[in-house]
């Protein structure tokens, strides 16, 4: 069904895990309490965990299956591709729009933040995200061609490259292996000549591994990529300094002074500066806290409702440990609080059902003014240390 | 500070350096002690605690192992404020990286609290083959500078435990015990904190 490129074998194994991974049952022996054991969850990721954790993962397992049937359903009355005509581009005016239309995408983003079916994903994240419009603007050969046009090509860039992919993930059945490693390869090289701008950045490695093992076609993980750095995160996140990653940690911080002010206080009084723990959240999109399926349940909505989710679900996250966070008296503790909650936080559910519904909302509207007042700030504060630098260096040539 | 009784210091203590040095690896070898060929790419930084215990007081580092790429630099700044110690990391086969190490410095000697204990680590010191930065030049540039150089392999071990044991020694906090005898490293982490790193 979503065949066509050169980099199936194994992959297609993932996809029929519904049959051929059984149903992981602990054995007497690992009953003990704290027993850790080690499984593979829905994407073949090698992950740790107690009995707790197996089960918890266990019914992940058949609350997919169950959400696969609610999508498979909806097909069956609405037609193959309902959610396609379900997408109501804010540019739109919503009067407009038919009733039935509205109907539809109201049902459409409450079934996406309840979760897209891993075999639904490819087709549903091609089309929602627009990736699928951005590749049907280029020739059909886009892909090939740039793929052949750079393949000998040495720039800092590649050597980068070269030098994460046996980083990446290391002990995946598929990613680490010299197909896994070529498939990654391709597209973050291929990606580093599209926009010359971002080039390479460390964190895109993560973000496109787990890109290819979703998507399953290397072309379309490309395409997946591209729409993610052009048009659903913020500009400039990868880029030289990283300062749209400076600018979303200080709209992140204004944000939980704001939806979680006595973390935010304890946390201030502490010295514990928030951006210690997001940084890697915001640049790896959570794929290197998350455990896998919860962080593609995150990017199920992110592709759907936009970059605003991240911060959802960074609150989220400060906002499920409050108490234990309250009575953290170093920093030590309150990295150890969030990370132990990030590592083991199998039941996509329980983050989302905080993000979506504790949190409150977040207007985009009000997320962009945020971050236009913040951009001024960030680039003088990125500028004045440069110029510091640089006298330095000055000082030393005298 | 006559008193015998058991001093615990926390320690913030941020590691430095080009990409693919190896400050992954050192803090691996010390936290836990192991080396794996390909340590994840770090993002942003990476956070470990460890404890040494140095006579009569006890050092809880807290760790900041941070990103080496170009554009992670920005980041930087965030990582040693309020640090008190540091380890500048290059990697003996790599004339840019102890280049590189040396604008670390200059940035630290600049921004960072006077009184950081700094420390230089010429790492892959199992490399010998590869040798592209002679030690001597490594430890005139330490002395000018104030900082103490040790070659070190996360590999081999060699020398990892000891330059953190040395920057324990060397917290101006710990400066009057009297001379120490030997390291002990004391509460490793439980199973579960140990996998706290790992991939999702």
């Amino acid at each position: 069904m979503y065949g066509g490129s050169g980099v199936q074998g194994k992959r297609d194994m993932a996809m029929e895990y519904e049959a051929q991974i059984p149903v992981l049952r602990p054995s007497i022996h690992s009953r003990r309490a704290n027993m850790m054991v080690k499984f593979q969850d829905l994407y073949e990721f090698t992950v740790e965990g107690n009995v707790d954790d197996v089960n918890v993962l266990n019914e992940v397992r058949e609350k997919v299956r169950h959400q696969g049937k609610v999508w498979w359903a909806l097909e069956a009355d609405k037609g193959a591709n309902w959610y396609l005509e379900s997408f109501v581009p804010s540019t739109l005016l919503k009067s407009s729009l038919k009733f039935s239309t509205l109907v539809n995408a109201i049902t459409l983003k409450k079934l996406i933040r309840k979760g897209i079916p891993p075999n639904l994903r490819p087709k549903v994240w091609f089309s929602l995200s627009g990736a699928a419009k951005k590749k049907s603007t280029v020739p059909d050969s886009y892909y090939n061609d740039l793929i052949s046009a750079v393949e000998h090509k040495v720039t800092p860039a590649t050597k980068q490259i070269d030098h994460d992919l046996p980083r990446t993930f290391p002990g995946h059945p598929w990613l680490d292996t010299p197909e896994g490693h070529a498939s990654l390869r391709r597209v973050l090289v291929g990606y580093s000549f599209r926009d010359s701008d971002v080039g390479y950045c460390q964190g895109l490695n993560y973000v496109a591994a787990l890109l290819l093992v979703v998507m399953k076609t290397e072309e379309e993980a490309f395409w997946m990529l591209a729409v993610l750095l052009e048009n659903v995160l913020v500009s400039d996140c990868y880029t030289t300094n990283l300062s749209g990653c400076h600018v979303e940690q200080r709209v992140f911080k204004d944000l939980l002074t704001k939806k979680c002010p006595r973390i935010a206080a304890h946390l201030g009084a502490l010295e514990f500066d928030v951006s210690l723990v997001c940084t890697e959240w915001f640049l790896c999109l959570f794929s290197k806290s998350l455990p896998s399926e919860t962080t593609l349940r995150v990017w199920d909505v992110l592709f759907y409702e936009g970059a605003k989710v991240l911060f959802s679900v960074a609150l989220a996250i400060f906002k499920m440990n409050e108490e234990e966070l309250l009575v953290t008296h170093h920093v030590g503790d309150v990295i150890n609080v969030i990370q132990r909650s990030t590592h083991y936080l199998f039941d996509p559910d329980e983050l989302l059902t905080v993000a979506f519904e504790k949190i409150g909302f977040m207007i985009t509207t009000n997320i962009s003014k945020q971050r236009k007042k913040q951009e001024p700030a960030v680039m003088a504060a990125l500028d004045q240390r440069i110029r510091r630098l640089n006298s330095l260096n000055d000082d030393e040539k005298s | 500070m006559a008193s015998s009784a058991n001093k615990n210091i926390n320690a913030k203590l941020v590691l430095l350096g080009d990409v693919g040095a190896g400050k992954s690896s050192l803090v691996l070898r010390f936290v836990k002690g192991q080396f794996v060929e390909f340590q994840e790419s770090t993002i942003g930084a990476a956070f470990f605690s460890q404890t040494v215990a140095v006579n009569d007081a006890t050092v809880k580092f807290e760790i900041w192992d941070t990103a080496g790429q170009e554009r992670y630099h920005s980041l930087a700044p965030m990582y040693y404020r309020g640090a008190a110690a540091a380890i500048i990391v290059y990697d003996i086969t790599n004339q840019a990286s102890f280049d590189r190490a040396k604008k670390w410095v200059q940035e630290l000697q600049a921004q960072g609290n006077p009184n950081m204990v700094m420390a230089l680590a010429g790492n892959k010191a199992d490399m010998l083959d590869g040798r592209a930065v002679a030690p001597e030049d490594a430890q005139t540039y330490a002395q000018e500078n104030g900082l103490f150089f040790l070659e070190t392999s996360a590999k081999t071990a060699a020398n990892v435990n000891e330059i953190f044991y040395e920057i324990a020694k060397r917290l101006p906090r710990l400066q009057q015990t009297p001379n120490p005898s030997g390291m002990v490293l004391v509460d490793r982490p439980t199973e579960r904190a140990n996998s706290a790193s790992c991939c999702s």
